[in-house]
């Protein structure tokens, strides 16, 4: 009870999230939604429990604490390297995302949560199905390295279709690249906590969204390697419902607990306190 | 030479694949089997030899060649057993102090059901993290197609060279097609974006140095192509083997942690360091 008490002393938000874009009603069970309502709610149904998908500027402020976000490396741009043209030049996808306020796959800062500093990172699926680039990955590495030399937690959000076609070899690398880093924020002793949400695929669960000292998944999130769609061509095989859901990755052992978005902050909180 | 029929000749079903060169680099090559929880996954051949005289543990992808041979090695596709197998064996190079050559030779690992069950994600995770702690030299190579994190999970090493008609890419063509167009037909397209031949991927700083094969390519003559990676992989082996330990393992982290820096270099793309 102690702990189910503690937690509850936490908010379920760090800050006011900002509204989002919102069908009029909910894919999941179907009621007519209440924005404000939802706002409040992290973005989960209150009917149905369905998440919504958040790009990273709302799990900013539903993560750190209010006024403590230092975003760094911002101004890091990813460019065309290999002249990528078809369907769409690479260089106007870019231009246009960061138009519209998106600023790459992953961003990245310090702020503190229950006002215990950590590193955080967030994946923002707008921008290139947050893929991992050259960019998300230095963001990603820097981070880790700076959490290892300072003792300061990981915190980790996830939500990725995999490596970034756009930027060929260079982009599988990032793998290699961001996983040297989480192999020496563990060999620190650093406490690394992934959250892996809807949808984390291919490269970056390949990487560092499955190495977690304790990886949390969002209920209902899609994680795997290989998209279904892909399988399916591949080995023409009929996959069973809720193949690589979050409760299917749960039964088979590859992330620790399923974990409702209502109540993720406080139980971050309270691992903070118990892995300091 | 198209760039699609550099794509077929890295696939050629006649091309030297791992066991072809083990053989020649090491005729006492001893195969070495299973990763000690559950299987053994036959797309990835392990195993130690006498090469340069010295014990050397030898990892690769292995495709088949007839379509019995192929089913049995699933194409050269690792499923998740093969990762830990392959982590079992750096494991046991380290202990005896071997150094390593790997070979990579896979379309990708095996995009099946039964791989996602088996956690394929964070075996290749895992591998990829493992890699930059395996305390002996390694040094891997390219003979064919090098594939996406499946290629990867293999393909951390102090230095990585290529064949000359081989290709590494961050998903097969008709994979990126398949993810770009949502049209795997278009996989000519998609090889031509890439950027997947060795000159394009030594270009980019990712691979040391391009193997020349034979003339006719490596299909050609097994025993030329196999003196010409033997002589590119020992040249970058023997500097590596008096190497101290932790200063192998800090350059194999930088190598990895720098490999885009000559994009970095761009002045508008921001400071390396912070």
């Amino acid at each position: 009870m102690a702990i189910a008490e503690g937690r509850r002393e936490v908010a379920m938000q760090g800050g006011e999230l900002p509204e989002i874009l919102l069908p009029t009603n909910c894919p999941g069970c179907g009621i007519a939604l209440d924005t404000e309502e939802l706002r409040s709610h992290n973005y989960v149904c209150v009917n149905c429990g369905h998440h919504f998908r958040l790009g990273a500027d709302v799990w900013i402020p539903l993560i750190a604490d209010s006024g403590s976000w230092q975003e760094r490396w911002s101004d890091v741009r990813s460019h065309d390297l290999l002249n990528w043209t078809v369907p769409k030049p690479y260089q106007e996808t870019v231009e246009r995302l960061l138009e519209d306020g998106l600023n790459e796959a992953v961003r990245t800062g310090t702020c503190t949560l229950a006002k215990k500093p950590i590193w955080l990172a967030a994946f923002d699926f707008g921008f290139v199905g947050g893929t991992l680039s050259i960019v998300a990955g230095e963001r990603l590495a820097r981070g880790m390295e700076q959490a290892a030399s300072s003792g300061t937690p990981y915190v980790l959000v996830s939500a990725s279709g995999g490596a970034r076609m756009q930027e060929g070899v260079l982009a599988l690398m990032q793998l290699a690249k961001v996983n040297a880093a989480v192999g020496r924020l563990h060999a620190s002793g650093v406490p690394f906590f992934s959250v892996l949400t809807d949808p984390t695929f291919g490269g970056t669960a390949a990487s560092l969204a499955l190495l977690g000292d304790i990886n949390i998944a969002e209920p209902g999130a899609a994680i795997g390697f290989t998209g279904p769609r892909v399988i399916k061509q591949a080995t023409y095989a009929d996959l069973p419902p809720g193949f690589q859901s979050a409760e299917f990755q749960l039964a088979h052992g590859q992330v620790d607990m399923v974990v409702p978005r209502t109540e993720l902050r406080p139980l971050l909180a309270h691992l903070l306190e118990m892995y300091s | 030479m198209s760039v699609w029929e550099i794509v077929e000749l890295a696939r050629h079903p006649d091309r030297p694949y791992s066991l072809d060169y083990f053989r020649r680099l090491a005729p006492d090559f001893i195969e070495l089997h299973g990763d000690r929880l559950s299987a053994d996954d036959p797309a990835l051949v392990g195993g130690v030899g006498t090469w340069h005289r010295r014990t050397t543990m030898f990892l690769g992808h292995q495709k088949g060649r007839s379509l019995k041979e192929r089913v049995a090695r699933n194409w050269g596709m690792m499923h998740p057993e093969g990762y830990r197998k392959a982590l079992r064996l750096a494991h046991h190079a380290a202990k005896f102090g071997f150094p390593i050559v790997s070979l990579i030779d896979t379309p990708g690992a095996y995009p099946g059901a039964g791989a996602e069950e088996r956690g394929i994600a964070a075996a290749i995770a895992q591998a990829i993290m493992e890699w930059f702690r395996i305390p002996v030299p390694i040094v891997a190579a390219v003979i064919g197609e090098g594939g996406s994190g499946g290629a990867l999970g293999m393909g951390v090493a102090d230095r990585v060279i290529m064949l000359e008609n081989s290709i590494y890419s961050v998903a097969s063509p008709e994979a990126a097609a398949s993810i770009v167009w949502r049209d795997n037909s278009r996989k000519v397209e998609a090889a031509e974006q890439l950027q997947l031949t060795s000159r394009e991927i030594v270009g980019m700083g990712v691979v040391e140095e391009v193997v020349p094969e034979p003339k006719g390519s490596a299909s050609a003559d097994y025993d030329a192509a196999a003196r010409a990676l033997d002589e590119a992989l020992y040249r970058h082996m023997k500097p590596l083997l008096d190497e101290p330990e932790s200063d192998l393992l800090q350059h194999r982290y930088d190598r990895f942690r720098y490999i885009d820096s000559l994009v970095h270099a761009e002045p508008h793309f921001g400071p390396k360091i912070d």
